[in-house]
Protein backbone atom coordinates (compact mmCIF):
# COMPACT_ATOMS: atom_id res chain seq x y z
CA UNK A 1 0.00 0.00 0.00
CA UNK A 2 3.03 2.66 1.04
CA UNK A 3 5.12 2.07 -2.20
CA UNK A 4 2.13 2.54 -4.34
CA UNK A 5 0.94 5.42 -2.65
CA UNK A 6 4.18 6.70 -2.78
CA UNK A 7 5.26 5.51 -6.49
CA UNK A 8 1.53 7.29 -7.99
CA UNK A 9 2.91 10.11 -7.34
CA UNK A 10 6.12 12.30 -9.04
CA UNK A 11 8.17 10.87 -6.40
CA UNK A 12 10.12 7.97 -7.88
CA UNK A 13 10.82 10.52 -10.83
CA UNK A 14 12.16 13.27 -7.78
CA UNK A 15 14.04 10.77 -6.15
CA UNK A 16 16.24 9.32 -9.48
CA UNK A 17 16.77 13.00 -9.97
CA UNK A 18 17.98 13.89 -6.13
CA UNK A 19 19.85 10.82 -6.40
CA UNK A 20 21.79 12.07 -9.53
CA UNK A 21 22.34 15.31 -8.38
CA UNK A 22 24.24 13.94 -4.99
CA UNK A 23 26.13 11.24 -7.23
CA UNK A 24 27.07 14.22 -10.14
CA UNK A 25 28.17 16.37 -6.82
CA UNK A 26 30.49 13.72 -5.34
CA UNK A 27 32.56 13.88 -8.81
CA UNK A 28 32.58 17.45 -9.40
CA UNK A 29 33.94 17.83 -6.21
CA UNK A 30 36.38 15.27 -6.49
CA UNK A 31 37.58 17.41 -9.67
CA UNK A 32 37.47 20.29 -8.03
CA UNK A 33 39.39 18.68 -5.42
CA UNK A 34 41.80 16.96 -8.06
CA UNK A 35 42.42 20.62 -9.68
CA UNK A 36 45.96 20.61 -9.56
CA UNK A 37 46.76 17.51 -9.34
CA UNK A 38 49.03 16.89 -12.91
CA UNK A 39 47.41 14.70 -15.68
CA UNK A 40 44.09 14.74 -13.72
CA UNK A 41 41.00 14.38 -16.17
CA UNK A 42 37.93 16.12 -15.07
CA UNK A 43 35.15 13.42 -14.84
CA UNK A 44 31.35 13.88 -15.31
CA UNK A 45 27.89 11.81 -15.05
CA UNK A 46 26.23 13.57 -18.30
CA UNK A 47 23.27 15.62 -17.29
CA UNK A 48 21.89 15.43 -20.78
CA UNK A 49 21.83 11.11 -21.06
CA UNK A 50 20.31 11.39 -17.25
CA UNK A 51 17.99 13.75 -18.63
CA UNK A 52 16.96 12.11 -21.74
CA UNK A 53 16.73 8.79 -20.25
CA UNK A 54 14.43 9.91 -17.71
CA UNK A 55 12.33 11.53 -20.03
CA UNK A 56 11.94 7.66 -21.45
CA UNK A 57 11.30 6.26 -17.84
CA UNK A 58 8.51 8.93 -17.64
CA UNK A 59 6.58 8.62 -20.77
CA UNK A 60 7.03 4.75 -20.51
CA UNK A 61 4.88 5.13 -16.79
CA UNK A 62 2.32 7.23 -19.12
CA UNK A 63 2.20 5.04 -21.90
CA UNK A 64 1.86 1.74 -19.66
CA UNK A 65 -1.64 4.19 -18.22
CA UNK A 66 -0.24 4.82 -15.27
CA UNK A 67 -1.98 7.70 -14.17
CA UNK A 68 -0.98 9.59 -11.10
CA UNK A 69 -3.90 7.95 -9.18
CA UNK A 70 -3.94 4.13 -11.58
CA UNK A 71 -1.86 2.18 -8.83
CA UNK A 72 -4.11 3.13 -6.06
CA UNK A 73 -6.87 2.24 -8.22
CA UNK A 74 -5.70 -1.00 -9.11
CA UNK A 75 -5.45 -1.84 -5.67
CA UNK A 76 -8.50 -0.92 -4.49
CA UNK A 77 -9.87 -2.50 -7.68
CA UNK A 78 -8.04 -5.42 -6.63
CA UNK A 79 -6.24 -5.70 -10.02
CA UNK A 80 -2.99 -6.80 -10.73
CA UNK A 81 0.46 -5.03 -10.85
CA UNK A 82 4.15 -5.22 -10.96
CA UNK A 83 5.51 -4.74 -7.54
CA UNK A 84 8.57 -3.02 -6.52
CA UNK A 85 9.20 -1.92 -9.98
CA UNK A 86 8.76 1.26 -10.96
CA UNK A 87 10.32 2.05 -14.31
CA UNK A 88 13.07 4.08 -13.58
CA UNK A 89 16.04 0.79 -14.52
CA UNK A 90 17.71 2.74 -16.92
CA UNK A 91 17.99 6.03 -15.21
CA UNK A 92 20.00 3.86 -12.71
CA UNK A 93 22.34 2.72 -15.07
CA UNK A 94 22.50 5.92 -16.26
CA UNK A 95 23.99 7.16 -12.99
CA UNK A 96 26.50 4.79 -13.13
CA UNK A 97 28.65 5.56 -16.76
CA UNK A 98 31.41 8.31 -15.80
CA UNK A 99 32.37 9.99 -18.92
CA UNK A 100 36.09 10.88 -18.84
CA UNK A 101 37.15 13.95 -21.34
CA UNK A 102 40.62 14.56 -22.44
CA UNK A 103 40.81 18.03 -22.00
CA UNK A 104 42.47 17.96 -18.73
CA UNK A 105 42.27 21.71 -18.41
CA UNK A 106 38.92 22.23 -16.99
CA UNK A 107 39.20 25.14 -15.20
CA UNK A 108 37.78 26.13 -11.39
CA UNK A 109 35.02 28.33 -13.15
CA UNK A 110 33.18 25.58 -15.00
CA UNK A 111 33.21 23.35 -12.25
CA UNK A 112 31.89 25.58 -9.45
CA UNK A 113 29.22 26.81 -11.93
CA UNK A 114 28.35 22.92 -12.76
CA UNK A 115 28.43 22.28 -9.08
CA UNK A 116 25.88 25.63 -8.39
CA UNK A 117 23.92 24.18 -10.95
CA UNK A 118 24.07 20.62 -9.77
CA UNK A 119 23.37 22.67 -6.25
CA UNK A 120 20.06 24.24 -7.35
CA UNK A 121 18.61 20.88 -9.53
CA UNK A 122 19.61 19.12 -5.82
CA UNK A 123 17.17 21.73 -4.27
CA UNK A 124 14.30 21.78 -6.61
CA UNK A 125 13.65 17.85 -6.53
CA UNK A 126 13.77 17.97 -2.56
CA UNK A 127 11.56 20.99 -2.23
CA UNK A 128 8.92 19.48 -4.67
CA UNK A 129 9.63 15.69 -2.62
CA UNK A 130 8.88 18.19 0.50
CA UNK A 131 5.59 19.60 -1.14
CA UNK A 132 4.32 16.35 -2.08
CA UNK A 133 4.83 15.05 1.39
CA UNK A 134 3.30 17.73 3.23
CA UNK A 135 0.01 17.61 1.00
CA UNK A 136 0.31 13.56 1.76
CA UNK A 137 0.08 14.67 5.68
CA UNK A 138 -2.20 17.09 5.07
CA UNK A 139 -4.63 14.53 4.00
CA UNK A 140 -3.58 11.96 5.74
CA UNK A 141 -4.02 14.25 9.86
CA UNK A 142 -7.36 15.60 7.92
CA UNK A 143 -6.02 18.84 9.01
CA UNK A 144 -5.86 21.69 6.74
CA UNK B 1 21.28 24.15 -23.44
CA UNK B 2 22.94 26.75 -21.84
CA UNK B 3 21.94 29.44 -18.99
CA UNK B 4 22.86 33.09 -17.64
CA UNK B 5 25.03 30.64 -15.50
CA UNK B 6 27.44 29.94 -18.56
CA UNK B 7 27.57 33.01 -20.00
CA UNK B 8 28.32 34.60 -16.51
CA UNK B 9 31.34 31.86 -16.01
CA UNK B 10 32.48 32.27 -20.01
CA UNK B 11 33.42 35.97 -18.95
CA UNK B 12 35.02 34.71 -15.47
CA UNK B 13 37.43 32.63 -17.16
CA UNK B 14 38.01 34.92 -20.11
CA UNK B 15 38.53 37.67 -17.29
CA UNK B 16 40.83 35.85 -15.58
CA UNK B 17 42.92 34.73 -18.85
CA UNK B 18 43.21 38.47 -18.99
CA UNK B 19 44.50 39.09 -15.42
CA UNK B 20 46.84 36.05 -16.16
CA UNK B 21 48.42 38.10 -19.60
CA UNK B 22 48.81 41.33 -17.18
CA UNK B 23 50.79 39.62 -14.30
CA UNK B 24 52.95 38.22 -17.02
CA UNK B 25 53.67 41.95 -18.53
CA UNK B 26 53.86 43.32 -14.99
CA UNK B 27 56.47 40.30 -13.95
CA UNK B 28 58.16 41.16 -17.42
CA UNK B 29 58.66 44.74 -16.79
CA UNK B 30 62.67 44.20 -16.86
CA UNK B 31 62.97 41.32 -19.13
CA UNK B 32 65.99 41.91 -21.66
CA UNK B 33 66.19 38.15 -23.07
CA UNK B 34 64.07 35.48 -24.80
CA UNK B 35 63.45 32.18 -23.26
CA UNK B 36 66.59 30.76 -25.37
CA UNK B 37 68.76 33.65 -23.66
CA UNK B 38 69.19 35.62 -26.30
CA UNK B 39 69.14 39.71 -26.21
CA UNK B 40 65.73 40.18 -27.15
CA UNK B 41 63.06 42.32 -25.12
CA UNK B 42 60.13 40.73 -23.61
CA UNK B 43 57.04 41.70 -26.13
CA UNK B 44 53.91 42.84 -24.07
CA UNK B 45 50.37 40.89 -24.99
CA UNK B 46 47.16 41.34 -24.78
CA UNK B 47 44.14 39.33 -24.32
CA UNK B 48 41.68 39.40 -27.54
CA UNK B 49 37.98 38.88 -26.86
CA UNK B 50 35.35 37.57 -29.07
CA UNK B 51 31.51 36.54 -28.24
CA UNK B 52 30.99 33.14 -28.38
CA UNK B 53 27.85 32.07 -29.89
CA UNK B 54 28.34 28.29 -28.45
CA UNK B 55 27.61 29.61 -25.16
CA UNK B 56 24.51 31.59 -26.42
CA UNK B 57 21.01 31.67 -24.19
CA UNK B 58 17.37 31.79 -26.13
CA UNK B 59 16.81 35.73 -24.77
CA UNK B 60 19.84 36.38 -27.29
CA UNK B 61 22.44 36.37 -24.56
CA UNK B 62 25.88 35.57 -26.08
CA UNK B 63 29.39 34.59 -23.86
CA UNK B 64 32.98 35.54 -24.47
CA UNK B 65 35.70 33.57 -24.97
CA UNK B 66 39.56 34.28 -25.81
CA UNK B 67 40.06 34.68 -29.68
CA UNK B 68 43.68 35.16 -28.95
CA UNK B 69 46.79 36.17 -26.89
CA UNK B 70 48.33 38.79 -29.45
CA UNK B 71 51.90 40.62 -29.08
CA UNK B 72 51.80 44.59 -28.84
CA UNK B 73 53.76 45.69 -31.23
CA UNK B 74 54.74 48.57 -29.63
CA UNK B 75 59.01 49.68 -29.87
CA UNK B 76 61.26 48.51 -26.74
CA UNK B 77 61.91 51.15 -24.56
CA UNK B 78 65.83 52.08 -24.57
CA UNK B 79 67.55 53.03 -21.62
CA UNK B 80 71.40 54.16 -21.81
CA UNK B 81 73.33 51.53 -19.77
CA UNK B 82 76.75 50.88 -21.51
CA UNK B 83 77.81 47.97 -18.96
CA UNK B 84 74.91 46.19 -19.61
CA UNK B 85 75.77 42.63 -20.95
CA UNK B 86 72.40 43.14 -22.77
CA UNK B 87 73.55 46.73 -24.08
CA UNK B 88 73.99 47.01 -28.18
CA UNK B 89 77.23 49.08 -30.04
CA UNK B 90 75.66 52.18 -28.53
CA UNK B 91 75.70 51.64 -25.24
CA UNK B 92 71.51 50.83 -25.19
CA UNK B 93 69.89 48.63 -23.92
CA UNK B 94 66.07 47.41 -25.41
CA UNK B 95 63.51 46.80 -21.72
CA UNK B 96 60.14 46.22 -23.11
CA UNK B 97 57.84 49.03 -23.13
CA UNK B 98 55.41 48.50 -20.55
CA UNK B 99 53.59 51.01 -18.92
CA UNK B 100 52.91 50.06 -15.42
CA UNK B 101 50.13 52.69 -14.66
CA UNK B 102 48.28 51.55 -18.01
CA UNK B 103 48.35 47.38 -16.64
CA UNK B 104 47.43 48.26 -12.93
CA UNK B 105 44.30 50.06 -14.37
CA UNK B 106 43.76 46.96 -16.59
CA UNK B 107 44.14 44.98 -13.72
CA UNK B 108 41.63 46.53 -11.74
CA UNK B 109 39.76 46.48 -14.96
CA UNK B 110 39.79 42.91 -15.03
CA UNK B 111 39.30 42.42 -10.87
CA UNK B 112 35.96 44.65 -11.50
CA UNK B 113 34.74 42.77 -14.47
CA UNK B 114 35.38 39.63 -12.52
CA UNK B 115 33.60 40.72 -9.26
CA UNK B 116 30.28 41.94 -11.51
CA UNK B 117 30.02 38.40 -12.85
CA UNK B 118 30.58 36.52 -9.65
CA UNK B 119 27.40 39.32 -8.95
CA UNK B 120 25.70 38.75 -12.14
CA UNK B 121 26.16 34.56 -10.53
CA UNK B 122 24.45 35.47 -7.56
CA UNK B 123 21.60 37.36 -9.19
CA UNK B 124 20.78 34.02 -11.26
CA UNK B 125 21.16 31.81 -8.17
CA UNK B 126 18.54 34.12 -6.40
CA UNK B 127 16.10 34.17 -8.90
CA UNK B 128 16.15 30.27 -9.25
CA UNK B 129 15.56 30.47 -5.79
CA UNK B 130 12.85 32.84 -5.99
CA UNK B 131 11.17 30.73 -8.28
CA UNK B 132 11.38 27.68 -6.42
CA UNK B 133 9.68 29.39 -3.65
CA UNK B 134 6.44 29.50 -5.73
CA UNK B 135 7.05 26.51 -6.48
CA UNK B 136 7.14 24.40 -3.07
Amino acid sequence: MLSSLFDSSTLPVLEQVVNFTQARHGVLAGNIANIDTPGYKTRDISPDEFQSRLKEAVEARWQKNISPTYEINAQLAGRDKVIGHDGMDKVRESVKSILYHDNSNVGIEQQVAEITKNHALHNLALSLMTAQFRLMRTAITERV
Amino acid sequence: MFNALDISTSALVAQRTRLDVISSNLANISTTRNERGEAAPYTPRYVMFETDPEVATRGGGEGVKVASVEYSNVQPSLKYEPGHPDANEQGYVAYPNIDMTTEFVDALEATRAYEANVGVIEITKDLGQQTLQILA
